[in-house]
């Protein structure tokens, strides 16, 4: 199910004739952590775009963390993930051609690798610029219907094991992708899903989180891979837990009840992540998934293509209508209850780590 | 940021066809009356008044052949 397809050090394209100033891949300059916290953590996997979108000889271009990247695929079918800018004059890589194992900057013709590496400056060839690899590269994989990158922090991030969400790397589990952009802080998708108790409400008219009560308490457990957020009363009802995962990559995963009508198999499983285009925008992914098996399988996969997937849009949907709604400094000045004890639990693990990470750029200049 | 990538059917080619619509309107309607069941659910559809593609009444094979094709 995972396709490993393209590793490098992170930043390596990044370290050749730098001053050992420790700025952020891809920004050229420090990042406070503020800033960290608003356009994304780094130093770990983030989910990119959809596969499909990427077709042989395509060049792509997608803003992910407040930078702008490329995407291709190189002859053998690899994806490449290199940053949008050509070490030369800085045009942007995207708009230039497609060579097989290379793009060619349109500006004058440099030819860049998938790792980075300038291969050939065709109006000054012998130029010291070949064979130097300055351009950032990010390690890439794909599995689950989707491109994912290590996002690091400074050239000297190591790069981590790859692992896909257990529920999305299980047999015995069917899942469908799906892949969203909203004009929404990723930080405030974070928190939606850290509140469960939502589903009560802003759901309640959805085809599958009508049931259960609009009152509850909750409680944290911990787990080996992050917490549990759930309902001490009431299970299997609605939107009732939430387990926030910290492995290679942050997910969420969750399980919601199916009405009946949504056939054998039991409650549907949604694994969730957010990747920050910018500081305002992020590009969403879940994956819906039933454990289910033989006849079974294929009917809730038919079921899906042909009802469930719009039933599940629409709740999406008001999911994004209502972020996007919210000011961007509605996390300031809340008034926050019991049932905010997983968003205040997440914003500190979020919190902690920018603090983390600002300090590694800070000590980079000392 | 350039157009919002918003769309709702990521996974199928294009809309469900009157057959495939009605085969899961029907499905819909025998799994809401709580038949999980593979038999409950082949003499739902036919008590639907549902044949299988090829004219004949569902039986399991039929069924489980075309729910393998629509499935995929």
């Amino acid at each position: 199910m995972t396709t490993a397809t393209a590793s490098a050090p992170a930043g390596a394209g990044v370290r050749a004739g730098r001053a050992k100033t420790k700025t952020v891949v891809g920004t050229r300059r420090q990042l406070d952590a503020s800033e960290l916290a608003a356009t994304g953590l780094r130093d770990r996997w983030y989910p990119i775009y959809p596969s499909r979108f990427v077709g042989p000889g395509d060049m792509v271009k997608v803003r992910r963390l407040g930078v702008d990247w490329l995407l291709f695929r190189d002859a053998r079918g690899q994806i490449r993930m290199l940053e949008d800018r050509c070490p030369h004059r800085s045009a942007p890589l995207s708009v230039g051609q497609h060579l097989g194992d290379r793009v060619a900057c349109k500006y004058h013709g440099v030819q860049v690798n998938g790792d980075g590496t300038v291969v050939s400056v065709p109006g000054m060839p012998g130029c010291a610029l070949e064979g130097k690899t300055v351009t950032a590269s990010l390690a890439v994989e794909e599995g689950a219907d989707m491109i994912f990158a290590f996002m690091p922090l400074t050239e000297d991030s190591e790069v981590t094991e790859f692992k896909l969400p257990d529920r999305l790397d299980n047999p015995e589990v069917s899942w469908f992708s799906n892949y969203a952009e909203w004009n929404s802080p990723w930080r405030f998708y974070m928190d939606n899903v850290l509140d469960p108790m939502h589903g009560a409400f802003l759901h309640r008219d959805s085809h599958s989180m009508f049931g259960g009560d609009t009152s509850a308490r909750f409680r944290i457990r911990e787990t080996d891979r992050g917490f549990f957020f759930e309902k001490t009363d009431q299970r299997g009802k609605n939107f009732d837990w939430v387990e926030y995962c910290r492995e290679s990559m942050d997910y969420v995963d969750l399980e919601i009840p199916y009405a009946d009508s949504a056939g054998p198999g039991g409650s549907f499983g949604i694994v969730g992540m957010s990747t920050p285009i910018d500081a305002h925008t992020s590009a969403v992914f879940h994956w819906r998934t039933r454990t289910v098996s033989d006849w079974e399988r294929d009917v809730w996969r038919f079921m899906y293509k042909t009802t469930l997937e719009e039933k599940h849009w629409v709740v999406l949907e008001q999911d994004r209508e209502l972020l996007e709604a919210l000011a961007a400094d509605a996390d300031k000045d809340e008034h926050l209850y019991q049932h905010d004890l997983g968003v205040a639990r997440i914003r500190r693990v979020h919190d902690a780590d920018a603090q983390k990470q600002a300090a590694i750029l800070s000590e980079g200049i000392a | 940021m350039p157009e919002q990538y918003l769309e709702a059917n990521q996974s199928r080619v294009g809309p469900p066809n009157p057959y495939e619509l009605k085969l899961a309107g029907a499905l819909s309607e025998i799994f809401a009356s709580g038949s999980h069941e593979l038999p409950a659910i082949i003499s739902g559809l036919n008590n639907l008044g549902l044949n299988a593609p090829d004219g004949h009444p569902w039986d399991e094979t039929r069924f489980r052949s075309e729910m393998r094709r629509l499935g995929e």
